[in-house]
């Protein structure tokens, strides 16, 4: 099996360097790694990431609704060495409360989060603070403001029931 | 004059070889690029109405002008109704000028050659116009294109059309074709170049690939006919294939000897379907092979090698006859 | 806004486009100058389905995601649940799925190649490229008894055996494509229309694309090195020798180029994985509940790299499915290639990502069950309608 050198590097130096804004990191197996930081530290970690390990891609940004708050994953990957060497997978977890899910956009390190990021407000009601384009990405015109679909207290039914109210026309 | 010159005048422009004769013509060519294009693409193309598919463009017409004509409220009415017909209308004068069956056409008077110039600039024109009645985006930027086309391969198709011209010394198209049957060769022998260069030329005029610019499908819908539908789509459809005709024919008749040829008792019909159909050919294979250029590109294409090639060729003309 | 610009809507229904996508394109004269694009037509409510089906329901699901991408969807979701579930398939079953996968690889890419000639004009390569892309699909379904979704996957395994029988019209298959793409990698280059409308079109510059995650066959044509066959290898692309293809052109023609050059390592890979297919079982049992686990799966999609992201909750039901397909990834770098472009180059430039709608749009919502869609009644569409027309 491959070793986990480079994986193992990483997690070290996020250890040492964001100490308390770090809430958990774990290699879930070779080339995958989960972390969980405070939403405030956030750009940081992921300018960090860019900077120091060249992980300069973002796959997709995917929330889930936990209850109480929604959790915000940044999928990157990057880090291919010199010569030709396999990529990791660094899932970075933030978490907003529900009640005022707020957090900073991070298209000024990478500008191709821009789809993502308008999508997790359409799907999850998440503000992206500093937003250079904040249209809807996915939702259709006419979208009932406060029906975010992918939150787990929506379910079809309803939100069939509340666009048939509003009277959505599909435009 | 007697009731049998005008008899004969009748039937000549409405039956053979006029209006009937001609749209049966125009159908058929249809038919005829249909299948070639279809055939270099490893497809069969229309063999289904008819023997061998030959009334599926004949089905085509009818079906298309027994659809709804829908007229969108904010055309301008006058110019939308009036081009199908202008279209029509015009290709059809410019096709008495072309001769069919004989070395004379329908009409013919000394000059007429630069008449038919005139018209073949008239159909951008209308395109342009039509486009730009239309008030839809599509059809404006289809309009300009095709009004921007013609400031290609207009100057280098004027000036290949006159190589003949120069050859025979008259600007008939008849006495053109009678001068090359009384020599007993064919003007192309000395014009390879006006050939090659008329037979582009044409092909933008009837906006196939690769200069189908104001019509691309895939860029602009249909261009400058975008909203044209039922009736109106029918007859321009009509006219796009008489423009095949007729430009086909104008070329057979400047270049290769109109309808005649080296065998006296093969009628001139005969010939003259013989050698368009070449020419069709010769578009329906150019159309498979090329991929669509750019406005841009065509426009400073034509005027960086064709206009400057077509003058090479008159010039050789004039030391030709000098000699 | 000036007065020399003004904007054309492209879709949602445009014969450039295949699928409905809205994008709208402030032009001055032939030149762009502005373009915003909005997506969305076809969502279908996805993610949400996931939450309410069963996993091996969801294997189903998840190939309808695309038709033309139906494996790359389906094997990430295999993956993915197996890899919640902590087993490892069959090595059999690897080798089948990269045979399948790579099947339709060459028959998206051929796919491709005929869109592009008709986008710029060319109907003659369209007719051919998807004359011999009918032999792949033949194939498919001789493998998988299916032309579109092969449903091949099952979780921990394949549905479906290869017989020798089959291995062989595939080898015979293959030899023939194997000569044809020959022929189109000679005859699409010498084509000097094809590559006036190519060369120079579309412009990503090499840090552009790595600054706007751009994907695939799109990334690799600016000059990238990245290829999750490579980079995160799933399924049996460990062991299987094959060159990732870049080119420097930053163009449509060097995305044309790579494209092709796919082709011959696709069929690479197949005479590769054909020969050293092992023997063994083809599945093994799995549990229907799945422990509490997250797993992020990825795969090289012929469009670029299919990401899902899947959390379970010890039902046999996902918590949480997210699906990202390539084509959402390359639509940040559209407006980019576009700008400053010619209109005559924008079907082209569109094309040159391979754009699947039905992949990108994935999560809005209608009720499946009830096959209704939210719009709502007949009145509310008739009421839109007369909006649409004014009076």
């Amino acid at each position: 099996m491959a070793t986990l050198n480079r994986e193992n590097k990483i997690v070290d130096s996020l250890k040492e360097k964001f100490g308390q804004n770090l809430l958990e990191i774990k290699i879930q197996k070779p080339r995958r790694i989960f972390a969980t930081v405070l939403s405030s530290a956030l750009k940081d970690t992921i300018s960090f990431l860019k900077d120091n390990f060249s992980i300069n891609h973002i796959s997709t940004i995917s929330g889930v609704d936990m209850g109480k708050e929604i959790g915000v994953y940044y999928h990157l990957m990057g880090n291919k060495v010199e010569g030709y060497d396999n990529e990791i997978v660094f899932s970075l977890k933030v978490t907003t409360p529900k009640s005022d899910p707020k957090l900073p956009t991070i298209t000024t390190i990478i500008p191709g989060a821009e789809l993502y990021e308008r999508e997790i407000y359409d799907m999850f009601g998440v503000v992206i603070e500093g937003h250079p384009d904040p249209r809807t990405l996915v939702l259709p015109d006419g979208w009932p403001e406060d029906v975010f679909p992918l939150r787990k207290e929506w379910k079809v039914d309803d939100i069939k029931a509340k666009i048939e109210k509003v009277g959505g026309d599909g435009s | 004059m007697s009731w049998q010159v005008v008899a004969y005048d009748l039937f000549s422009v409405l039956i053979y070889p006029g209006i009937i004769f001609l749209v049966a013509l125009a159908l058929f060519y249809q038919w005829v690029d249909r299948r070639v294009y279809a055939r270099a693409q490893n497809r069969y193309g229309p063999h289904h109405t008819g023997p061998r598919g030959l009334l599926q463009p004949l089905a085509d017409l009818i079906k298309l002008l027994a659809k709804e004509d829908i007229e969108p409220s904010a055309v301008d009415k006058m110019i939308f109704r009036a081009a199908p017909i202008l279209l029509l209308t015009l290709v059809f004068t410019a096709l008495f000028m072309v001769p069919i069956s004989g070395t004379s056409a329908i009409v013919s008077f000394e000059g007429d050659l630069i008449f038919l110039i005139f018209i073949m600039t008239l159909f951008a024109i209308l395109a342009f116009l039509a486009g730009w009645g239309s008030t839809n985006r599509f059809s404006l930027v289809g309009g300009m294109r095709a009004a921007l086309q013609t400031l290609g391969y207009e100057v280098p198709l004027a000036v290949s059309l006159i190589g003949p011209a120069i050859l025979a010394g008259t600007l008939s198209v008849s006495n053109i074709v009678a001068w090359q049957a009384a020599e007993g060769f064919w003007s192309i022998l000395l014009n390879p170049l006006g050939f090659g260069i008329a037979i582009i030329g044409i092909i933008a005029i009837i906006e196939v690939v690769p200069f189908d610019i104001p019509e691309a499908e895939t860029e602009i819908v249909a261009g400058w006919q975008t909203e044209f539908s039922g009736r109106k789509l029918g007859l321009l459809r009509l006219a796009h294939d008489l423009e095949l005709v007729f430009v086909s024919g104008l070329v057979v008749a400047l270049f290769l000897g109109g309808p005649t040829g080296p065998i006296p008792l093969i009628p001139g019909i005969i010939w003259f379907i013989i050698k368009t159909v070449i020419i069709v050919f010769i578009i329906g294979f150019i159309r498979a092979q090329f991929a669509r250029f750019r406005i841009d590109q065509m426009v400073s294409g034509s005027w960086k090698y064709l206009v400057p090639l077509s003058i090479l060729q008159i010039i050789i003309l004039q030391l030709y006859l000098m000699i | 806004m000036s007065d020399s610009t003004f904007t054309i809507p492209i879709g949602p229904q445009h014969p450039a486009l295949k699928e409905p996508e809205h994008i709208t394109v402030t032009i001055d004269g032939e030149y762009v100058v502005d373009v915003k694009v909005r997506l969305g037509y076809v969502h279908r409510g996805g993610e949400k389905a996931f939450e309410a089906r069963t996993y091996t329901q969801g294997l189903y699901l998840v190939e309808r995601i695309c038709g033309i991408c139906a494996m790359a969807h389906q094997l990430c979701y295999a993956n993915n649940v197996e890899g919640l579930l902590g087993i490892t398939p069959p090595r059999r079953a690897d080798f089948i799925r990269t045979i399948i996968a790579e099947l339709e690889r060459v028959h998206s890419h051929l796919l491709w190649v005929g869109i592009a000639g008709h986008e710029i004009g060319w109907d003659t390569l369209f007719m051919y490229t998807w004359r011999d892309r009918e032999l792949v699909l033949d194939l498919m379904e001789l493998a998988t008894g299916n032309r579109v979704t092969h449903a091949t996957n099952a979780i921990g395994g394949v549905r479906r055996d290869l017989t020798p029988d089959m291995i062989n019209q595939i080898l015979k298959g293959m030899r023939h494509l194997e000569e044809r793409v020959k022929y189109y990698a000679k005859a699409v280059p010498a084509e000097r229309t094809v590559m006036k409308r190519a060369v120079g079109v579309g412009i990503l510059k090499p840090q552009e694309a790595v600054d706007l995650c751009a994907v695939g066959p799109t990334l690799r044509a600016s000059g990238i090195k990245r290829d999750i066959r490579k980079d995160d290898p799933y399924s049996a692309y460990d062991e299987t020798p094959f060159d990732i293809i870049t080119n420097d052109g930053c163009d449509v023609a060097a995305r044309v180029l790579v494209r092709v050059g796919e082709l011959f390592e696709s069929l690479k890979i197949l005479d590769y994985c054909i020969e050293h297919l092992p023997s063994g079982p083809i599945r093994v049992r799995v549990p229907i509940n799945v422990p509490p686990a997250e797993n992020v799966s990825i795969v090289e999609a012929p469009r670029g790299e299919d990401i899902h992201y899947g959390k379970s909750n010890g039902t046999d039901k996902p918590e949480r499915y997210k699906v990202r397909a390539p084509t959402l990834a390359n639509w940040a770098s559209v407006p980019t290639m576009l700008k400053g472009g010619y209109v005559a180059d924008l079907p082209i430039t569109l094309a040159a990502i391979d754009p699947c709608m039905s992949c990108t749009d994935r999560i809005a919502i209608i009720d499946i069950g009830k096959r209704k869609k939210w719009v709502g009644s007949t009145d509310q569409l008739r009421r839109h309608i007369k909006k649409c027309h004014g009076k």
